[in-house]
């Protein structure tokens, strides 16, 4: 009885757990599954686990479609310009916080910590009302610029955190050999935290390319869409079949970064959502 | 202008980074003239350069992007401003925010829709994500493939592809949800019931919510009159006014991976000691996660539940990729974040979104100070 027990204590568990696995990577296997099909088999009430004959028609298609192809593009371009940007000014605004000792340090610290209460959704309208009068709208300029001002509290919060970890003892003997605060930046600090770099390199990717409100707000014209608009015009209401393996197809294509990011990126995200709550 | 876009936003990238250098060396030599003017050693004086000149894109960024952008829609709130519509802009005091309170019934249902997933979707996807983190904690081999698995659907989760699948196996006919619900009612008596069961409290429950919206409860009565459902009764996803929060609930739910890891983490900073004690005196699994794991875990809990709540608050692109060319039964299911967005963008009623903005950020503040007075009354945090 001694023995039994743990052994299917064990059993139960990973039953349970697989479940929950396969669950949660259903959507996942039928949106691969279902860009193999046919237009009638998505659309027949019999189940079609795995199509006998799958197809590549949906993939030759939208490889030859071009509003696609440029929306990828402009996703791809979109998310590189910000990223890097992005990325930059917070790792600089993270060294202010964490390896300088200035006046008004705390004070500005705090109203940073401050902001993650305000939802950004509170904002978008003025925001909108600033871009329109600049003559940004149907520009990429409203999605990308604001990055470069250090935007994302929650991400310089994390990188911060790790920056002040690092020895103090380095910034000082780098000072005695006559280094400069950029210096010290970029060529001692930077090195040290490429760790909490990629995490919140991922986590922004992540929000980017997943993006729907602002390029919906502000890039109007459909050679500007990228993905997440895009995809969303595939899907019409008024059609009374939906081309569904064409659908699930842009979904692979579109969802396959997100995937290769994040199995490259899991062992840091799973850890840091943990110090930073970070909704990912 | 520059007319190829690519060419144009690096333009202004580029320029975007000459404007912040400038402002860095600019803030820094202010903060430098201040610290030497009052004094400060050179040290002092260097350390204020540095600091100012590397805070500098976040400082500006915040007057540009956060301080003026909430100025601006204060004032606009009480005024009629709207984008192009040639009416010249006038004061309307408090009028806006007594149509957004008192009059606007989409406001309404999206207040109330917020309601609903509160009251019903978050304790289910504090549930699930309790229960996995605690299946997680036991230890065992593989228990990293689980965990990415479990976390996968976050990354996932809002992308509007991913979405048009979730409406690909939503499909009340031919979607694969709603197949193999039929297939396993007819092979398994069992799961008939528990299906029509679930069917029916879920309908009740919804048709009350929209009575409370509406005022009117003959929907619910209808429900209540129409019976326990037929025999061959399944959810009707995307097609029917009281299932559309379900189904948004439904992505809660697959979406629970970031509260189950702040579960883990919490799981992991009770002491193991206590459980040995415990084990010791002979209290059974089931006693020892009620009466040690749970009390210590309310933490965890209050956290998450009001970072649920106000994400249910902002939820968007699962009602705009589900719903959005489906008029008739959007309004069962806007959030308050999406109607703003409806507001100020598809009519441009921009004083009238900023006030609804104003409000949306009143409701937060409320929401999480009654909830930081509440967790007195439940939260434990003796042992930390």
């Amino acid at each position: 009885m001694n023995k039994i027990l743990p052994v299917l204590k064990s059993i139960l568990l990973y039953t349970i757990l697989t479940g929950a696995t396969v669950m949660m990577s259903f959507p996942l296997f039928w949106m691969i599954s279902s860009s193999f099909k046919t237009v009638s088999e998505t659309n027949s009430p019999g189940v079609v686990w795995i199509p006998r004959e799958p197809t590549l028609e949906a993939y030759i298609a939208i490889f030859q479609n071009q509003d696609f192809l440029r929306s990828y593009f402009n996703s791809v371009f979109y998310v590189t310009l910000a990223l890097v940007g992005t990325l930059i000014s917070i790792a600089a605004v993270s060294y202010a916080f964490s390896r300088v000792n200035w006046p008004g340090r705390n004070v500005v610290f705090f109203l940073m910590l401050s902001t993650m209460m305000i939802p950004p959704q509170a904002l978008i309208v003025p925001q909108y009302v600033f871009f329109n009068k600049l003559d940004w709208i149907g520009t990429f300029n409203p999605l990308i610029i604001p990055g470069y001002f250090a935007g994302g509290a929650a991400m310089i919060f994390l990188l911060r955190q790790s920056m002040s970890q690092i020895p103090k003892e380095l910034d000082e003997s780098a000072f005695v050999d006559g280094a400069s605060h950029i210096q010290i930046w970029w060529e001692i600090i930077m090195p040290l935290i490429k760790a909490p770099m990629a995490t919140v390199a991922t986590f922004l990717f992540v929000g980017m390319w997943n993006n729907l409100l602002s390029p919906l707000m502000y890039l109007q014209t459909v050679n500007l869409y990228t993905l997440p608009v895009y995809v969303s015009t595939l899907y019409n209401i008024n059609q009374t079949v939906q081309p569904w393996p064409t659908i699930m197809t842009a979904a692979v294509l579109t969802t396959a970064p997100l995937i290769v990011v994040f199995f490259f990126a899991q062992r840091y995200i799973l850890e840091s959502v943990v110090v930073s709550g970070l909704k990912g | 202008m520059i007319e190829n876009p690519y060419l144009n936003v690096l333009f202004f990238a580029a320029l975007t980074i000459v404007f912040i250098i400038s402002c860095s060396y600019g803030l820094g030599y202010v903060a430098k003239t201040i610290a030497r003017i009052s004094g400060g050693s050179p040290k002092t004086q260097d350390n204020a350069f540095a600091g100012y000149f590397f805070a500098a894109p976040w400082i500006v960024g915040f007057l540009i992007f956060v301080i003026v952008p909430l100025g601006f829609s204060l004032y606009w709130s009480f005024t009629n401003y709207r984008i192009a519509s040639g009416v010249p802009t006038s004061w309307v005091g408090l009028e806006n925010y007594q149509t957004v309170i008192l009059k606007d019934d989409s406001f309404r249902s999206s207040i109330i829709n917020t309601l609903y997933l509160t009251v019903i979707g978050l304790p289910l996807q504090v549930a699930l994500a309790l229960f996995l983190a605690v299946l997680l904690n036991q230890k065992m081999r593989g228990e990293r493939v689980f965990r990415m698995a479990f976390y996968l659907p976050v990354i996932l989760g809002f992308n509007t592809a991913v979405l048009l699948c979730w409406r690909l196996m939503l499909n009340t006919g031919t979607g694969i949800i709603n197949q193999l619900i039929r297939s396993l009612s007819v092979s398994f008596p069992p799961f008939n019931w528990l299906n029509r069961a679930v069917i029916y409290a879920q309908e009740v429950s919804a048709a009350f919510f929209l009575g409370l919206n509406t005022g009117k409860f003959n929907l619910m009565l209808k429900v209540l009159e129409a019976g326990f459902p037929a025999d061959n009764r399944v959810p009707l996803w995307v097609q029917s006014p009281l299932w559309t929060k379900m189904s948004v609930i439904l992505l809660m739910l697959w979406g629970c991976g970031t509260m189950m890891l702040i579960f883990l983490s919490g799981l992991n900073n009770i002491p193991k000691e206590l459980y040995e004690a415990a084990q010791m005196d002979g209290a059974s699994p089931w006693q020892r996660f009620w009466r040690i794991s749970f009390p210590l875990l309310t933490p965890y809990i209050f956290y998450n539940l009001v970072v649920g709540m106000i994400g249910a608050l902002q939820i968007f692109e699962p009602i705009f990729v589900l719903y959005r060319d489906n008029q008739p039964i959007v309004s069962s299911t806007i959030s308050m974040v999406y109607y703003l967005w409806q507001k100020s963008f598809s009519h441009f009623e921009i004083g009238y979104g900023s006030a609804i903005s104003w409000v949306i950020l009143a409701i937060i503040m409320v929401v999480t100070v009654i909830q930081f007075r509440l967790q007195d009354k439940w939260v434990t945090y003796d042992i930390y």
